[in-house]
């Protein structure tokens, strides 16, 4: 498992509590960065970091959720963890089921506040590690020729050879037995089971 | 009614069409009776004039045929005389001598006029006249019908004027036999003035007429030797060759006019008799033996009176009939007019006195209806009249009201200035028009508050007798009053209230930035202690009173917006109100992510009023602007803040870019419990126009039409304390 930096960011306009929060996370010994707008936020270029965000609901200009979206959209793994205030209970459930990792109630109690960030940042952790092995399983599957893949996913769905070469009509079995060697030998796999679950796995 | 006048009508016109046919009828049977009548009256007096007339033709007729049959026999005795035949056989002066005197004596003893005796050759040989100078004796009158008749040996009757005397009479003569031979002719003369004379006695002439239709003997004289028809030639000639009458050659017609008639053998005879028209029914009667014919007459006057009366009578009666029958009728009919009209007059009354009863019972349940107390007095201020609902209001009965004099006995014994001095004003006629409030006492003791207007109260002759007052129960208004002035107060205070809760949120959210810095440095602070990091921890602690400040500051706003109401009254300027408001709705402005320019005059005087209330509608103001922009762009969010001095008024315009007013909202703009917001309660703008109004001010709204930018304007205008 490789040990990728962790990042803490802070997005909140209220000055002091941006501030307050950064001297916080400084005390306990995290690197911590500050920005004042989701723009300021979206603009710093950090999203395909590993890490965690907090995120202040009510924000000028692109709010929390808004700022979520967009970061879904770039395909950002930075875990959210929400700050709202009084009364925004329906929009922070919202804003969990849109993938943000949890929310706080402000003013909130420093202790859970660490406490949830600490978890939110192991679970970056567990999501930097799936994508290390996605990212080294995705370089494996590049390496299979088009009618490699073609093969391996027919195989995968547990069809025969025989089968197989009918329906790719042009080929006989004993090629589509060559391709699906080479594709076992590539990837590393010696069955068909290993195989469907590395291609369900990786959403290849 | 009417219906019933017009039917009778009807009936009034068709009996009097059939009465007048009746009328006309009846009189024309009158008319015909009458004429019946008179013409029976006539027939019956005609009748009895006949009667009469035949009863004196009878008696005149036998009286003549008497006298004549009384000297037609003389003749034939002196024929029987021996001495008579002898001197006409011999010539004796001697016997002639003889038989003179026995005709003297014979006609003076009977009355005749003349007795003689004639020979073959018609000459007078004795007569009663021989010593006369006119004797008979020695004239022949050989010519006369009688003497001619007698020698055809019938006894010869003559009615003629004497040859020798000129003196009208009978002649009667028989012829005298000797030896069966005639001899000669003895005659006598007999004069009918007796008869004519007593004839003439009778009130209606009686005339005898010979067979040419002479008149010779009669009553009037006038009509004697007169023809009641034209003569014959021969009958003249033969009346001249006899002499019968004289001398008289003209036989002229009788000077009458006849009328025969149909029924019977009489006929109406019209003359002149005596200078005077007269009219006579005549009949006649035929004496054939003597070849005369006796016409007796009798007045036609009665059997004309008798008609004439009878018509006249008849008619009189018809008439006093008819009289009677109108004055019957007329009476009749009085009488059922005075019946009739004694029934309308009785239907009259029965009328008048229902309408009578049912306008009491109207007025009377008009004045048990009222609620409003009505008092009328006279001019003492004695009570003269009070109603059931003034009664109710004071608790007294009417007995004991009416007749009073002030101090009436519901007036306030602890407030008796008071009530003189609004009596003496009523009863002065200085009484407001639009009335006045007076407090009285019920009998029971609680107070009623009342409204008394008061008008003056005249007669039907225009006097001014006294004041009448109605009395209104303003009690439960007044209580109504003091709940309204509660409940407004109350209202407002809910709609303070509830702008506080929309705000709660976001004043909790902008006090939890400062309370989450807190809590954050704290905690970075206690690390920075046990880390022994002093720098970072003093920071913290300067953060940490930093953001304890700032929390203070919010608080402090807070408690400001929502402390309770201030009832008392102070100067505000108008700027650092809209200030503080401005501050107090940041966050909620910067939530909505508008931009406030405000545009504030320079020196403007203070307004007297309620600083919290100002604020309050300012701030309502703004909010309403800022949710009237929600559908619009971030940029299009801008809200116009300004304050002027416009004259002797300070104004505050709140202006937006929002989606303005609509005409039907504009309408509901100030109604309670209108409004436009989902969650709303509607008493936002309601209460803020009160608030203003209670300022002397006014709140007003328009669209911003004239601008590039829509929206709405709201403008407050308070007057200026100089």
């Amino acid at each position: 498992m490789s040990q990728t930096p962790l990042n803490l960011y802070v997005v909140d306009d209220d000055e002091a509590v941006r501030r307050s929060l950064g001297m916080l996370f400084l005390s306990r010994g995290y690197s911590v960065q500050i920005f004042e707008s989701g723009e300021a936020f979206l603009a710093a270029k950090q999203l395909d970091h590993q890490g965690c965000v907090v995120l202040d609901f009510r924000l000028d200009g692109m709010n929390g959720l808004e700022v979520l979206k967009e970061m879904r959209l770039r395909l950002s793994s930075l875990v959210v963890i929400f700050l709202s205030g009084h009364g925004d209970i329906p929009a922070a459930v919202n804003a969990v089921q849109n993938g943000a990792f949890g929310w706080l109630e402000k003013p909130c109690n420093h202790d859970l506040l660490l406490q949830k960030v600490q978890q939110a940042l192991e679970h970056a952790t567990q999501l930097a590690i799936l994508k290390t092995e996605k990212d080294q399983a995705l370089a494996r599957w590049l390496k299979l020729t088009p009618r490699e893949k073609e093969v391996a996913r027919l195989v995968a769905d547990g069809k025969t050879s025989k089968v197989i070469a009918r329906e790719l009509v042009s080929i006989e079995p004993r090629t589509v037995e060559t391709h699906r060697a080479n594709a076992f030998s590539k990837l590393g796999f010696s069955n068909s089971n290993e195989l469907d679950r590395f291609l369900r796995h990786n959403d290849l | 009614m009417n219906a019933f006048v017009s039917l009778n009508h009807n009936g009034i016109s068709t009996s009097k069409l059939f009465r007048k046919i009746l009328l006309v009828l009846l009189f024309s049977i009158a008319v015909c009776l009458v004429l019946w009548a008179g013409q029976w009256a006539a027939n019956r007096a005609f009748q009895t004039q006949a009667d009469a007339i035949h009863r004196a033709i009878d008696i005149n007729a036998l009286g003549l045929r008497a006298e004549i049959a009384k000297y037609s026999a003389l003749p034939y005795s002196a024929t029987l005389q021996p001495d008579v035949i002898n001197a006409l056989s011999q010539d004796d002066a001697m016997l002639r001598q003889r038989v003179n005197l026995y005709l003297e004596d014979v006609n003076q003893r009977v009355g005749s006029d003349a007795f003689y005796v004639m020979d073959l050759k018609g000459l007078t040989i004795a007569a009663s006249n021989w010593q006369s100078p006119k004797t008979f004796i020695g004239q022949n009158y050989a010519n006369r019908p009688y003497f001619i008749n007698a020698l055809k040996g019938e006894t010869g009757l003559f009615y003629g004027i004497g040859q020798t005397t000129a003196i009208p009479g009978l002649f009667v003569a028989t012829p005298a036999y000797q030896n069966g031979k005639i001899i000669g002719v003895v005659v006598i003369k007999v004069s009918l003035r007796d008869i004519e004379s007593a004839w003439s006695d009778f009130n209606a002439p009686i005339m005898v007429s010979d067979a040419n239709g002479i008149l010779f003997l009669g009553s009037v004289s006038a009509w004697k030797y007169q023809a009641n028809r034209a003569l014959e030639k021969d009958a003249l000639e033969w009346l001249l060759r006899h002499k019968q009458y004289g001398e008289r050659k003209v036989f002229s017609k009788v000077a009458w006019s006849v009328e025969y008639l149909k029924a019977n053998s009489g006929y109406l005879i019209q003359t002149q008799l005596d200078g005077k028209t007269q009219r006579y029914l005549a009949f006649d009667q035929e004496l054939p033996e003597l070849g005369w014919k006796l016409t007796v007459m009798g007045d036609y006057k009665p059997i004309l009176w008798a008609r004439v009366t009878t018509l006249i009578l008849g008619t009189l009666g018809t008439g006093l009939l008819i009289f009677i029958a109108l004055y019957w009728q007329l009476r009749e009919k009085r009488l059922i007019d005075q019946s009739n009209a004694r029934q309308e007059l009785e239907v009259r009354v029965k009328e008048r006195t229902h309408e009578l009863n049912e306008s009491l019972a109207f007025q009377k349940a008009m004045e048990n209806s009222l609620l409003v107390g009505m008092r009328a007095r006279d001019l003492e201020g004695r009570i003269i009249y009070v109603n059931t609902a003034f009664c109710e209001m004071t608790g007294f009965s009417s007995s004991t009201l009416i007749g009073c004099l002030p101090p009436y006995p519901y007036w306030d014994q602890n407030d008796l200035t008071r009530h003189w001095h609004e009596s003496k004003t009523v009863l002065s006629g200085n009484a407001a028009l639009e009335g006045f409030e007076s407090r009285i006492k019920h009998l029971d003791g609680h107070d009623v508050q009342t409204m008394v207007y008061t008008a003056p109260l005249i007669d039907a002759t225009g006097k001014h007798k006294g004041w009448m007052s109605s009395v209104v129960d303003i009690s439960e208004q007044k209580k109504s009053e003091t709940k309204q002035r509660l409940l407004d107060a109350q209202l407002q205070h809910s709609a303070r209230l509830a702008s506080m809760g929309e705000m709660a949120s976001t004043l909790a959210h902008e006090l939890n930035q400062p309370l989450m810095a807190l809590t954050s440095y704290a905690s970075a602070a206690r690390a920075f202690a046990e880390q022994d990091n002093q720098s970072l921890l003093i920071n913290s602690l300067q953060e940490i009173s930093v953001q304890s400040q700032r929390s203070a500051d919010i608080v402090r706003r807070i408690r400001g917006f929502v402390k309770p109401l201030t009832t008392g009254v102070e100067l505000c300027h108008i700027n650092a109100i809209v200030n503080n408001v401005l501050s107090l709705l940041q966050p909620e402005i910067k939530r909505n992510q508008a931009t406030v320019i405000s545009k504030l005059a320079e020196i403007l005087p203070a307004v007297s009023g309620d600083r919290v209330l100002l604020e309050q509608v300012i701030l309502n103001l703004i909010v309403n602007s800022l949710q009237a922009m929600q559908s619009k762009s971030n940029e299009d969010r801008l809200i116009t803040i300004e304050t002027l001095m416009i004259d002797q008024s300070i104004h505050v315009r709140v202006s937006d870019c929002g989606t303005g007013i609509s005409a039907d909202v504009a309408e509901n703009m100030f109604a309670p419990f209108f409004t436009t917001k989902t969650d709303g309660l509607g008493l936002g703008l309601n209460i803020c126009r009160t608030i203003i109004e209670s300022h002397h001010g006014e709140l007003s709204f328009e669209n911003r039409v004239n601008d590039i930018s829509k929206g709405a304007i709201f403008s407050i205008k308070l007057p200026a304390q100089i």
